[in-house]
């Protein structure tokens, strides 16, 4: 036996923050791809085309990256919380995430973990965007602003190692960027719809069934295994006649 | 009485033709261009002393006798001299066309024509080579008439960092119509020995003094074949002794024509950051001469695409890259590929089990 029920786990500034980074971080890895292979690729026509909309993009990204950091540091003062992996992540939960992903899923067991507003990410997640979020994006941030400009930060440049040194660093984290999108895109759909986890960060609402039946399903589940895990107080019941 | 006075003046007669034939001679001695192995010798005797000379008649021996022109000499140029000179007359000049035919139809068909002549960017009394010139001389010849703040604004209407390009760039570049390019790179060193401090082309006693007293040339050729490996290039930007010394490099034009104009395919960037494979295979590292002109060494083939230390301050976007960061690119974004396609084909694999469960909840 279960009933919806539905969270409210993307407040706007983060939805907001998300879609920017997205279609900026499209945008710059196919404008960047032009850039660094014009003899093969013409995606927006000519290369200064390509290079005003990956420097455009490039501020886009940057300023939705700053929204991100000021909302969870100042607004929600819980950013060390959501994205730092606590003791528990790191002796298990990221293991029993990797089973999962790795056996579970395939058996067609439910996830360990499920999002709330307070803790949002599964211990693998968290590891993920604590490197994406605290070391590639502002390095491919940092590296873009010197390389948009060289003149005026010269210094910066000769003090980081030479221009050949950041084009390096920014190339290669924007790859590092563009393969963590692949898979991030990919286990976006790993819900018990392949919508259901894009649907909170358009409407900021997510829809979860809670089952009652905790007991007996834990005692047919695997060594190592947890059940879904609930949050009653920031669930909110949906009437019948909302069910879809 | 009458023959008398006649028969005295006649040796007064002669005696004045005499010093007058001397004072000729002496006045002729003057400005005598001398023997032909001389040709600018006598000329430079004054011309080349600042307490006889001054200004535009100063000629600096050292730079003048590198020219051309010295190897043809004062009388070539400046045919006859006025009976006067030094005390006065204007010496005749040759027309630069004399010689330049070639280049002075070049120049008239330019955008430059009419508006100056050759001397107002070169001085026939230092004129050097395009091979002898670092890129930024070049440029100077062009900021004389063309406000680097002003061509860093016009050119900005449609240029993404303009500043860049107008610091990187020889001018001659976009405003020549020449076929194919090198990358000419020289020494510049920070101001007043700091590794960041404004940059400019190190001077030949700089270098002689950093190299110790030996060749500057061996700065970076240690092993003294006339030829810059990668590996010596590497080395150089990575010696700690040369930590204010940076090389800077300029796509610089193959052949140096006067043809100035202002070309609509140098506004098409891929012009330049499409060139990669062939152009920047070529590069030469230019070093500063004691006689104020440049010798430039041949670099070997392919230095400009080292990934990090061969030329780190020297990037052309899209033309520069280097092929083994873009494997490894590739081999990062085919790793983020695996979760997707292996994973995504276990879970085709296996979705009747997924089915099952949900049907049974």
């Amino acid at each position: 036996m279960s009933e919806k029920t539905k969270i409210y786990l993307q407040p706007i500034p983060i939805r907001v923050w998300h879609w920017l980074n997205a279609f900026g971080i499209i945008t710059l890895a196919v404008t960047g791809a032009q850039i660094r292979f014009p003899e093969t690729l013409s995606f927006l026509g000519s290369y200064q085309t390509a290079i005003r909309v990956h420097n455009t993009a490039g501020l886009i990204v940057s300023f939705s990256f700053l929204i991100w950091f000021f909302y969870y540091a100042t607004v929600k003062n819980n950013l060390d919380d959501i994205y730092i992996p606590n003791q528990e992540d790191i002796k298990h939960g990221i293991v029993r995430q990797l089973l999962y992903y790795c056996f579970w899923y395939f058996l067609g067991r439910p996830s360990p973990f499920h999002a709330t507003p307070k803790v949002k990410f599964n211990p693998m997640q968290k590891a993920a965007y604590l490197v994406v979020m605290f070391m590639l994006e502002p390095f491919v941030i940092f590296s873009g602003l010197l390389l948009m400009n060289v003149t005026p930060l010269r210094v910066l440049v000769l003090m980081t190692g030479g221009i050949k040194f950041i084009v390096a660093l920014h190339f290669l984290l924007a790859c590092s960027l563009v393969a963590f999108l692949c898979t991030h895109v990919y286990l976006a759909t790993l819900g018990a719809t392949p919508l259901s986890y894009l649907k909170p960060m358009i409407f900021g609402w997510e829809e979860v069934e809670e089952h009652h039946e905790v007991a007996e399903e834990q005692q047919g589940a695997p060594r190592g295994y947890r059940p879904v895990r609930h949050y009653p107080e920031c669930m909110q019941h949906i009437p019948d006649n909302q069910h879809s | 009485m009458n023959r008398h006075t006649n028969q005295n003046l006649i040796p007064l007669f002669l005696m004045a033709l005499l010093v007058l034939a001397s004072a000729a001679v002496c006045r002729a001695e003057g400005f005598s261009f001398g023997g032909t192995e001389g040709k600018s010798g006598n000329c430079l005797s004054c011309h080349a002393n600042p307490a006889a000379v001054s200004g535009k008649m100063l000629i600096d021996p050292a730079r003048y006798t590198h020219t051309t022109h010295a190897k043809i000499g004062c009388p070539s140029c400046h045919a006859s001299m006025p009976a006067a000179h030094p005390q006065g007359g204007v010496p005749a000049r040759a027309e630069c066309a004399e010689c330049h035919s070639e280049i002075a139809q070049q120049y008239g068909s330019s955008i430059h024509a009419g508006k100056t002549r050759c001397a107002g960017c070169h001085n026939p009394h230092k004129v050097k080579s395009p091979e002898e010139l670092s890129g930024q001389e070049i440029n100077t010849m062009c900021s004389n008439c063309h406000d680097v703040l002003k061509m860093t604004a016009t050119h900005g209407q449609w240029l993404p960092q303009a500043d860049l390009h107008i610091r990187m760039l020889p001018c001659i570049t976009c405003h020549t119509g020449a076929k194919s390019y090198y990358i000419s790179m020289y020494i510049v060193k920070g101001q007043n020995g700091s590794r960041f401090g404004k940059q400019e082309v190190a001077s030949y006693d700089e270098l002689k003094s950093i190299a110790g007293g030996a060749e500057i040339v061996a700065l970076v050729d240690k092993n003294h074949d006339n030829y810059i490996s990668i590996q010596e290039l590497r080395n150089f930007n990575n010696d700690p002794a040369h930590k204010n010394l940076h090389l800077q490099g300029m796509m610089t034009p193959e052949t140096v024509t006067h043809n100035f104009e202002i070309l609509d395919n140098r506004r098409n960037c891929s012009f330049c950051h499409t060139s990669g494979s062939t152009v920047m295979q070529t590069s030469y590292l230019t070093f500063p001469g004691r006689d104020g002109t440049y010798q430039r060494v041949a670099v070997e083939k392919g230095a400009i695409f080292d990934a990090l230390y061969g030329t780190p301050d020297f990037y052309l976007m899209g033309s520069t890259k280097n092929q083994n960061l873009n494997r490894i690119g590739l081999a990062i974004i085919c790793g983020g590929l695996i979760m997707p396609v292996g994973h995504g084909f276990l879970r085709f694999l296996t979705r009747k089990n997924r089915e099952k469960k949900e049907h049974e909840s």
